[in-house]
């Protein structure tokens, strides 16, 4: 068999494209949020304008340069709106979110920990809630107040810890039978060290990340029930009243007064999980032991 | 002396892994214990080190029997036992530096002063040079990480040492320094030694006297929970070789 | 044997790994071997030594921050240069079989072996229709003294030594002409190890490959035992460089290897000294100009501040010549 003369090149590198693709989805991904989170900070301290201002010669408008996102049934500038709605469903999603993942790793790290009745009497409990559709749960949460911020966001975290305590319990128990706790325990750790020392510093990377994937989740929620009109109060913006105001411009042929806050809900949501994506690689010890010999 | 007498254990009671196994360490003395892998002898190294509750059986401990394991047994007994796995990758913390993970059984007993010194000299001991002190598991090798795992065992002056597969995974140069640290140790400290293996030539080497484990329980039949597996020595293929079917 | 054409031949072959912050670790570095149909090479050295990044290499298996150069030519194929469509299509399974570190885990857990290996001879070898591939499947199976009333097991059922036989027969399908082991018997047990490296043996003898030439085996380990039963020639590695490239006759019986790493790794056999080679292995990021063992060898010298070359069969300012072996 011939082959041709052999030639000599240099370094040649590998799996070049995956990886510029992914950064860019990453970074587009980051400039998204980051816009969005400078959006709601800095507009309403510095835009000296009333997103609540009434003007009635200016019903419906559609998109112009004086009002990029066009202006609603009771002539209010849109992009103004849809940023104070935007500000009052990242606050739900955040605040629901952090919430219902500290809750759920509480519960979780517990029953994992401690195993035994504690473990099955938790787990039962996890079961029942999670046997209740969690919407119609959160419409029974929010029902039991008055319309408001707060009814929302424990309405969300009430109903999104249950998924996060099974991840954190599943994560637990899978670490207490590693030799390395073996290891601790023969080497005098009392159980509150190794809980502390090596089973929560092992789970909290993977809750943070659950919590910030639930988010978006929350965001959708806030959005749902306030379309429902269980949520929050007509008057206030947020995406999700903004949308159900519109409902009946969408009939007239008025496109705006939907799709711009439908905009604000979808784009920051998938930015935020985008971002999230992004990290789940980093953490995966998959990726890090890449470079073992 | 360490004495296992009629032990059964396992993970589910109506399918002990180990059954009615018996084994004896006198002080100072080292033993292997060898077998085939799956047969149950890492759970009966667990269950000698305090690790595993037997489902029945007594552990006597220079006479006295053992009563509680894992957590509720008393401190000043488990740290009596230094033990070493089989993996160093899953025995060793992945956030911990080398120098946190041979420091973690002084701090977990409380120890304060003289901690730095103290990792340098087991450090030493098991050959380990004090840049990789500051890696992390992921960023040295498997021998490097088993080096560790061994002084993390050590710290705390084990007056009996568990070690089970501990160079199964490694190259013969590693095994051999990681038999010669313990070895050492053992010369100074006049500890015990349990090393549980399947490599016959490398037990009789390392060991005062090897034990099969169809003599430890008895001549009974392991339970491995898999079909056809190798139970001993005197069976020695799995299946019969291909010109033979 | 060394008279055959090589069916693998890597020439110059070095990775390296670029890390953040601009750190370079050198996986591997320069290495030379050749593998003949019929014939075992042993890649042996210790764990970190850059000799499953050699392999991965082989496979086009790198990630994505490792830089390779020099070539590995498959017949007229640079395994290097190829890219990911020929290395799916014409390389893995066709013309590289691999052998896996741990055959329990290289199998479906979910599937039964009679299902894989009907898929892998489905997609390899071009054999159409149920009946001709439960046939062909069998066949296979049986090439690899894989006992055919185990077929419809899972996985988890299998022995350890059933796992592994499950594992080569699923390697031999394609009838790739070469071979590779990475550590199949890491944490068996002996009697399974020589069983194991046995039907390797077998596999690189027997003349079933289409050429009726047998096949080439290149099999990466650092159990030195296992390598003395299995192996042709020997290769030992140590950071990242081939040190020594030898026949395995003359490296584990008399006068024994000349490179005195080769040397120090034999002594720690139980079975010989029982002694380590003292330190450890350096760092492959931060590699010494001159000969990476001279720290840890008795032998060095002042000459040693130079890098040695691969001249005959190693790559040593001082190795131990057949004179003073036998004094």
């Amino acid at each position: 068999m011939t082959c041709e003369s052999p030639s000599r090149p240099t370094w040649r590198s590998y799996g070049t494209d995956r990886r510029s693709t992914r950064t860019v989805r990453v970074r587009l991904s980051a400039v998204l949020v980051t816009a969005a989170v400078l959006a709601v900070l800095l507009v309403p301290p510095l835009v000296r304008l009333d997103q609540q201002a009434v003007d009635l010669g200016a019903r419906l408008l559609p998109p112009n340069w004086s009002h990029p996102f066009g202006t609603d049934d009771l002539g209010r500038d849109l992009l103004l709106r849809c940023v104070y709605g935007l500000r009052v469903s990242l606050l739900v999603g955040v605040v629901a979110a952090f919430t219902a993942t500290v809750i759920g790793t509480v519960v979780g790290a517990t029953a994992g920990a401690l195993g035994g009745w504690v473990d099955r009497g938790v787990m039962r409990v996890v079961d029942t809630f999670s046997s209740v559709p969690h919407l119609l749960l959160g419409i029974f949460i929010v029902a039991l107040f008055r319309p408001g911020v707060w009814p929302v966001v424990v309405s969300v975290a009430l109903t999104h810890w249950l998924s996060t305590a099974r991840i954190v319990r599943a994560e637990v128990l899978s670490l207490r039978s590693r030799p390395y706790i073996d290891a601790a325990v023969s080497g005098g750790a009392s159980r509150w060290r190794v809980a502390v020392r090596h089973l929560l510093p092992a789970v909290l990377p993977q809750a943070a990340l659950a919590a910030v994937l639930m988010v978006p989740h929350a965001m959708w929620h806030e959005s749902a029930l306030s379309f429902l009109g269980l949520g929050l109060p007509t008057h206030t913006a947020s995406l999700g009243t903004l949308i159900q105001g519109a409902r009946g411009s969408l009939l007239a042929g008025q496109w705006w007064p939907t799709l711009f806050p439908g905009l604000f809900v979808i784009v920051p949501t998938l930015a935020i999980a985008g971002l999230a994506g992004a990290w789940r690689e980093r953490i995966n010890p998959r990726r890090r032991s890449e470079l073992m010999l | 002396m360490l004495e296992l007498r009629a032990i059964t254990a396992g993970y589910h009671t109506k399918a002990p892994v180990v059954r009615g196994a018996s084994l004896t360490v006198a002080p100072g003395e080292s033993v292997g214990l060898l077998g085939p892998s799956g047969c149950g002898k890492s759970t009966l190294a667990r269950v000698a080190a305090l690790l595993h509750r037997p489902d029945s059986g007594t552990l006597l401990l220079d006479g006295e029997p053992v009563r509680s394991w894992r957590h509720r047994a008393p401190r000043a007994q488990r740290t009596a036992f230094g033990v070493v796995f089989q993996q160093p990758r899953l025995s060793a913390d992945p956030r911990l530096r080398l120098t946190d993970l041979i420091a973690e059984p002084l701090r977990a007993t409380g120890r304060r002063g003289g901690i730095e010194e103290r990792v340098c000299e087991l450090a030493a001991s098991v050959g380990l040079t004090p840049d990789l002190l500051d890696r992390r598991p992921h960023e040295v090798s498997d021998g490097q990480l088993q080096r560790a795992c061994l002084a993390r065992a050590l710290a705390l002056r084990p007056r009996w040492l568990i070690c089970d597969e501990m160079t199964a995974m490694l190259d013969a140069s590693t095994t051999a320094a990681l038999v010669a640290a313990v070895e050492d140790y053992r010369a100074t400290s006049g500890a015990g030694l349990l090393a549980v293996g399947h490599d016959q030539v490398l037990l009789d080497r390392w060991c005062d006297r090897t034990i099969h484990w169809e003599d430890v329980t008895g001549r009974t039949t392991p339970t491995t929970g898999r079909l056809p597996q190798a139970s001993g020595r005197r069976q020695p293929s799995v299946v019969p070789p291909a010109g033979e079917r | 044997m060394t008279s055959r054409p090589p069916v693998l031949s890597v020439r110059g072959l070095s990775v390296r790994f670029l890390m953040p912050g601009g750190r370079r670790i050198a996986a591997v570095t320069d290495a030379h071997f050749d593998v003949a149909a019929g014939e075992c090479l042993a890649l042996i050295g210790e764990s970190g030594c850059g000799k499953s990044v050699l392999a991965s290499a082989l496979l086009g298996l790198l990630p994505a921050n490792a830089q390779a150069a020099g070539e590995a030519r498959l017949g007229c194929l640079d395994l290097l240069t190829a890219d990911e469509r020929t290395l799916a299509r014409r390389v893995r399974g066709r013309l590289i079989g691999l052998i896996p570190q741990s055959p329990a885990a290289h199998l479906t857990p979910v599937r039964t072996v009679r299902s894989q290996l009907e898929e892998t001879v489905a997609a390899l070898t071009g054999t159409r229709g149920r009946a001709a591939v439960r046939v062909a499947s069998e066949t296979a199976a049986e090439r690899a003294a894989f006992p055919t009333g185990h077929l419809d097991s899972h996985p988890h059922e299998l022995s350890g030594g059933l796992a592994q036989r499950a594992a080569t027969a699923l390697a031999l399908v394609g009838g790739a002409p070469l071979l590779l082991a990475d550590e199949p018997t890491t944490g068996l047990d002996r009697d399974l190890v020589d069983h194991t490296v046995d039907e390797l043996r077998r596999h690189v003898d027997s003349d079933d490959h289409e050429d009726g030439t047998g096949r080439a085996l290149l099999m990466i380990t650092h159990d030195l035992m296992a390598a003395e039963r299995i192996a042709d020639r020997v290769a030992v590695m140590y950071a990242g460089r081939i040190v020594e490239l030898t026949d395995a006759r003359t490296f584990f019986g008399t006068p024994g290897p000349r490179h005195p790493y080769s040397r120090g790794l034999l002594q720690a056999l139980p079975q010989r000294a029982f002694t380590p080679v003292p330190g450890m292995p350096p760092e492959l990021g931060d590699l010494p100009d001159g000969c990476a063992f001279a720290p840890r060898c008795e032998r060095a010298s002042e000459a040693c501040t130079a890098l040695p070359s691969m001249s005959g069969q190693v790559a040593c300012h001082h190795p131990h010549v057949p004179e003073d072996l036998r004094a």
